[in-house]
């Protein structure tokens, strides 16, 4: 028993990672109905900029994580200017390609910048850990869970207690709707950009000191994330936060119980599954066509 | 000179079928109702999303106050003082009726958080149906009950012109007489109204002059009562078995 | 005298493949022996192959595979297992490597029953990445992370193929069999259907396309096609491993289809020969040279939608002739004249419900063989919900459908084209990607259609139907070329094609300019004259006025009025449904 507590929460910080990597990528899926490939990719540039300023320019820690995010938010907006904005008249498939060929972009360029071999991070803490009971936490996984948590109760705040949380909410619902009442589309279409890209940089930053910092590190975090959101439910915010957790814990239990190096392709076959099955998610709207 | 000035307008439809508008002139004056009827297809929405900016109009000029809203983006004409409540209402469904109605006032500026829910509340009073539906949200709420919220969050605009399309569109007769005497009630308390709509003859009660549109042509225009003679009206609708 | 092209098609490109074929072995063998030439054209000749299949699936099917080396990988893993630890020829374990990719395909490919766009990419990347895991993992079959070597090259009987220029001569070979094959593809009628799907997959079905299953194939095919391209990349180099056919080569090869132009065969060699040797000259580049690979798709996708052969393959298209040779006439009265009923189209209490919205509340009507019934009704009373229940783009909420006595409430779009059903939409639905008479061809080889089997007939059919609406001359222009107008006559050329019992004019007259509108109701006359069950909606009175038999006029989703044109345009109801109900004096508003 103590060790099915201590793998849920492994699990749960795990999971608390997808979810917010999965909570920026859902944002850009309503707002401007893109489904960024890229996304993971925010969470090695992330953490490699904490790197950086950490490591390499030697900044304390929390200044450092300070500046990474503020660089976050305006690689959000270069981003979308090179991969959105030119293609935003042409339909689903050129954008999804295009963030395709900028997740491959970035990988190689950071690969090219800093070599192959894994970065260390430390943690937020000295400390290792606390003993609750049965259970020992770590003090990083503690840190992603309490951040993870302040930042959805953010996200909340903003979204559904702010004026612009409510021009965002109607941008995504209906953008031409909005440009009508004269809410400025193209801007709030970039900030969901920066937004999403800071989320997924605190994510990577957040989980660097438990994995090691490398240029593949993104790829694996933002397809599981993206499993998040389907399992969750495609276009659900709650969907995204539960299914990111639902996915850590299944694949962390799985990893123990039944196998390791085949812990990877769990995710997989859990989004296979609900894809055939229930490609609506736990919580998500039936897809269907209009004629 | 008038408030909104439309001359020789001409537009095509984005898909390239041809030329939607071919050459309307229209003129608001402040303080009006003016409406512009006619069968569907005949280029009535057309003329208001030009106005708006959502079609690129392909000639002609229109002028608000003097000023020339061609080549300006859709944001830019809306802080001019244009307000479009467009066809099928499109209210934001998964925001709440306040919500909905606050952001109407998106185009304008410094307005106090304070001073926007006095005007919400305003709008409240004009609508006394949504009261109780404060805090419903959009997705909720039936054809006549979005068609309210969408004519209150265009009013939070305080537009100089207020563009109704097709308020009647899928509505029960009831429920359409009790919109327009929402329309009626507006232009008495200042507002000016350019109104399109297919059921002509609820639009001439409440207009004050009216242009019968045919296949992108101003066929005929007037005063309500010469226009509801006119055999012309009821053959664009109908066709030519319809004079009997 | 008939039309003289399907013969001539039947072995079109045969020659240039066999003079190509001898053009390759012969340069296979020219090549210097150091290995390094023979390498590089191995390993672009493998990928091209490869990246066929992407032309195949995404180019002319428009389905997003991501997967693509992951069947390289089958096929490269076939034929390694197969003549390493099986012992077996390399041809055997060739198929076997190309029989599972296809399998796989095949399955894969039923993951676009309901999905599309990036459902489809993740779908596609996951079954890439548990392929991947599978490769490394599972070291009793697949050897693991090493990788397999030490792979031996074929045999044929006398002819050994283990020198490199004999193995490369045999790669060219089949590339050129391949391109061969995947350039046919396109003009045949799988091929057509596979374009259809891509253009518009709405449309497709309502033209008697099995949407599902055009999908499943095309995906078969492109794993076949990545499969064999495998093969022959485990036999050149003869050492392989899991690392090879990993989701980065998967967008290298995207990337390489979408450099060269993923609509053509040609184009997979222009780009594959491209992003193969150009690394090779810029050297410096080799760290680097994925991330210029990502920044590469970007760019191309702004900027060179149709990829490099598309630049070049503009200037050709513009010199398209027109086709030559007389038709017959359009059978129209023949193949219409034979249904049983007197009314063709019986509608019994039709009722859709979108939520609380009844957009059809309990319709019914009847259409009578040979006549031309029009449904009219104010905007929003429901008469495009009303034509998509009955092809089948909705399914009803209650009520019944038959059409020529038979029950069609719950068949498919592409079940009520085969049984005689065609119909044309109020934004119009043509094939962009094609040709004025390949569209109509998508219509005349409809299955069930008395021509569909025959190629030869099926252009002639086709010419006939465009002859009928007036567009004969301009058959071998793109779609996209000719005027709106002229577009919609495409569609009704396309559904004519088909020998419809019954057409389905979904507002023929939108967008139409005075003199179009006056021709389409001539061309309606005409159709009306041969018998042709016809229901049109639409909005412009006089038109209808000039062909309808009968009206039904809707409103609200209920019908108010049904009869002869002349009682239902002056009924009291139907007055008041367009002009509203009669107000109090004009002017006493406030």
């Amino acid at each position: 028993m103590a060790i099915f507590l201590q793998l849920l929460f492994t699990g749960l910080g795990i999971g608390a990672i997808y979810a917010l990597v999965a909570l920026g990528f859902v944002l850009l899926i309503r707002a401007a109905s893109v489904v960024n490939f890229a996304q993971g990719q925010f969470a090695m540039v992330g953490a490699y900029m904490l790197v950086v300023c950490f490591n390499v320019l030697g900044l304390p820690y929390l200044l450092s994580m300070a500046i990474s995010i503020v660089l976050m938010a305006v690689f959000g907006v270069v981003f979308a200017g090179a991969t959105y904005w030119p293609l935003r008249h042409r339909g689903g498939l050129p954008v999804i390609i295009s963030t395709i060929g900028a997740s491959i972009f970035l990988e190689n360029i950071v690969l090219f910048l800093y070599g192959p071999s894994p970065e260390v991070l430390p943690g937020l803490f000295d400390s290792p850990g606390i003993q609750v009971g049965e259970v020992f936490m770590d003090s990083q996984y503690l840190s992603i869970l309490v951040a993870a948590t302040a930042l959805v109760v953010l996200q909340y705040f903003i979204f559904e207690k702010t004026l612009l949380g409510k021009k965002l909410q109607a941008t995504s619902q209906d953008k031409e709707m909005a440009s009508l009442l004269g809410i400025p589309v193209a801007a709030m279409i970039l900030f969901t950009f920066s937004y999403s890209a800071m989320l997924g940089g605190i994510a990577g930053m957040l989980v660097a000191p438990v994995l090691f910092v490398s240029v593949g590190m993104g790829g694996l975090i933002a397809l599981k994330a993206f499993a998040a959101n389907i399992i969750g439910g495609y276009g659900s915010i709650p969907g995204a936060i539960l299914g990111g957790l639902a996915l850590g814990v299944a694949e962390t239990l799985g990893a123990a119980y039944i196998s390791v190096p085949y812990k990877d392709a769990f995710a997989f076959a859990m989004l296979l599954m609900f894809l055939m099955v229930r490609p609506q998610g736990l919580f998500g709207e039936k897809i269907s066509e209009k004629a | 000179m008038s408030l909104l000035e439309i001359e020789n307008l001409t537009a095509r439809y984005s898909s390239g079928a041809g030329d939607v508008l071919k050459g309307i002139n229209v003129s608001v004056e402040e303080g009006e109702i003016v409406a512009l009827l006619g069968a569907n297809g005949a280029g009535k929405s057309t003329t208001l999303r030009s106005i708006s900016g959502l079609v690129p109009h392909v000639g002609g000029s229109i002028k608000l106050g003097g000023v020339p809203l061609f080549g300006q983006s859709v944001e830019a004409i809306v802080r001019l003082g244009v307000a479009h409540v467009p066809e099928g209402r499109r209210v934001f469904p998964g925001l709440t009726v306040a919500e909905n109605i606050m952001l109407g006032a998106s185009n304008r500026k410094g307005l106090s958080r304070a001073e926007m829910m006095r005007e919400v509340d305003e709008k409240f009073e004009l609508f006394p149906d949504l009261v109780r539906l404060r805090d419903a949200l959009g997705w909720t709420l039936s054809g006549g009950q979005l068609q309210m919220v969408a004519v209150a969050r265009g009013l939070m605009a305080k537009p100089r012109v207020l563009l109704l399309d097709e308020p009647s569109l899928g509505l029960a007769p009831l429920i359409v007489q009790q919109v327009f005497k929402i329309v009626a009630e507006i232009r008495r308390r200042g507002t000016t109204v350019l109104l399109v709509e297919q059921n002509a003859n609820v639009a001439l009660s409440v207009a004050d002059r009216g242009y019968v549109l045919e296949t992108g042509r101003v066929l005929v225009s007037g005063k309500p009562a010469d226009l509801w003679k006119d055999p012309q009206v009821r053959a664009a609708y109908l066709g030519g078995h319809a004079i009997a | 005298m008939s039309v003289n092209l399907a013969s001539a098609r039947l072995w079109r490109g045969f020659p240039q493949a066999i003079l190509a074929c001898v053009a390759v072995v012969a340069v296979a063998f020219m090549l210097p022996s150091d290995g390094y030439y023979l390498n590089i054209l191995m390993q672009a000749v493998t990928y091209a192959i490869a990246v066929s299949g992407l032309v195949v699936v995404l180019g002319y099917c428009g389905q997003i595979s991501i997967a693509q080396a992951a069947f390289f990988g089958l096929g490269a893993y076939g034929v390694a297992i197969g003549m390493v630890d099986y012992h077996l020829g390399f041809f055997p374990a060739w198929l076997c490597g190309i029989g599972a990719a296809g399998l796989l395909g095949l399955i894969l490919g039923l993951g676009s029953l309901r999905l599309g766009g990036h459902y489809l990419a993740m779908v596609t990347i996951s079954f890439q990445q548990i392929l991947t895991l599978f490769l490394t993992n599972w070291l009793e079959f697949t050897h693991g992370p090493d990788g397999i070597r030490d792979i031996p090259r074929p045999r044929l009987g006398p002819i050994s193929f283990e020198g490199g220029h004999a193995f490369l001569a045999l790669c060219l070979v089949t590339l050129v069999i391949v391109t061969l094959a995947v350039w046919r593809l396109k003009t045949g009628r799988l091929g057509r259907a596979m374009q259809a799907v891509r253009d518009n997959e709405l449309a497709a079905g309502t033209c008697g396309i099995d949407v599902f299953a055009t999908k499943v194939i095309a995906f078969g095919l492109s794993a076949v096609l990545g499969g064999i391209g495998g093969g022959l990349f485990a036999g050149g180099f003869q050492y392989i491993s899991p690392d090879q056919f990993s989701f980065g080569e998967s967008i290298v090869l995207l990337t390489m289809a979408l450099l060269g132009g993923v609509q053509s065969p040609f184009g997979s060699l222009v780009g594959t020969m491209v992003l193969i040797i150009l690394p090779e000259w810029l050297r410096f580049l080799k760290e680097v040279y994925l991330a210029v690979y990502g920044a590469a798709v970007i760019l191309i996708m702004v900027f060179l939608p149709d990829g490099l052969w598309g630049l070049m393959l503009d200037r050709v298209r513009k010199r398209a002739k027109p086709i030559e040779g007389a038709v017959e006439k359009l059978p129209l009265l023949t193949l219409t004249g034979t249904a049983k009923t007197d009314f063709v189209l019986t509608i019994e209490g039709l009722a859709k419900h979108f939520g609380g919205l009844k957009a059809l509340d309990g319709i019914s009507l009847a259409v009578r063989r040979g006549s031309v019934h029009a449904l009219i009704g104010p905007n929003g009373s429901g008469k495009s919900t009303f034509i998509n229940v009955i092809t089948g783009l909705y399914k009803p909420t209650a009520g019944s459908v038959s059409f020529a006595g038979r029950d069609i409430t719950h068949a498919s779009p592409h079940e009520r084209n085969r049984a005689g059903l065609a119909r044309t939409f109020q934004n119009i639905r043509v094939f962009r990607g094609m040709t004025v008479l390949e569209n109509v061809m998508v219509g005349a080889e409809r299955p069930g259609n008395d021509v569909a089997e025959n190629p030869a007939l099926v252009v002639e059919r086709a010419l006939a139907a465009l002859d009928f609406v007036g567009l004969r001359g301009d058959a071998h222009r793109d779609v996209g070329a000719l005027s709106y107008g002229h577009q919609r006559y495409v569609e009704i050329a396309r559904a004519l094609a088909a020998s419809p019992q019954t057409l389905l004019l979904d507002e023929p007259a939108a967008g139409l300019n005075l003199t179009e509108k006056h021709e389409l109701g001539e061309l309606l006359k005409r159709l009306k004259g041969h018998g042709l069950t016809i229901l049109i909606i639409d909005h412009d009175m006089k038109l209808v006025e000039q062909v309808a038999d009968h009206i039904t006029v809707l409103n609200f989703g209920k019908r108010i009025a049904d009869g002869m044109p002349k009682d239902v345009l002056n009924h009291p109801d139907v007055i008041a449904a367009y002009l509203g109900e009669p107000q109090e004096e004009a002017g006493a508003a406030s």
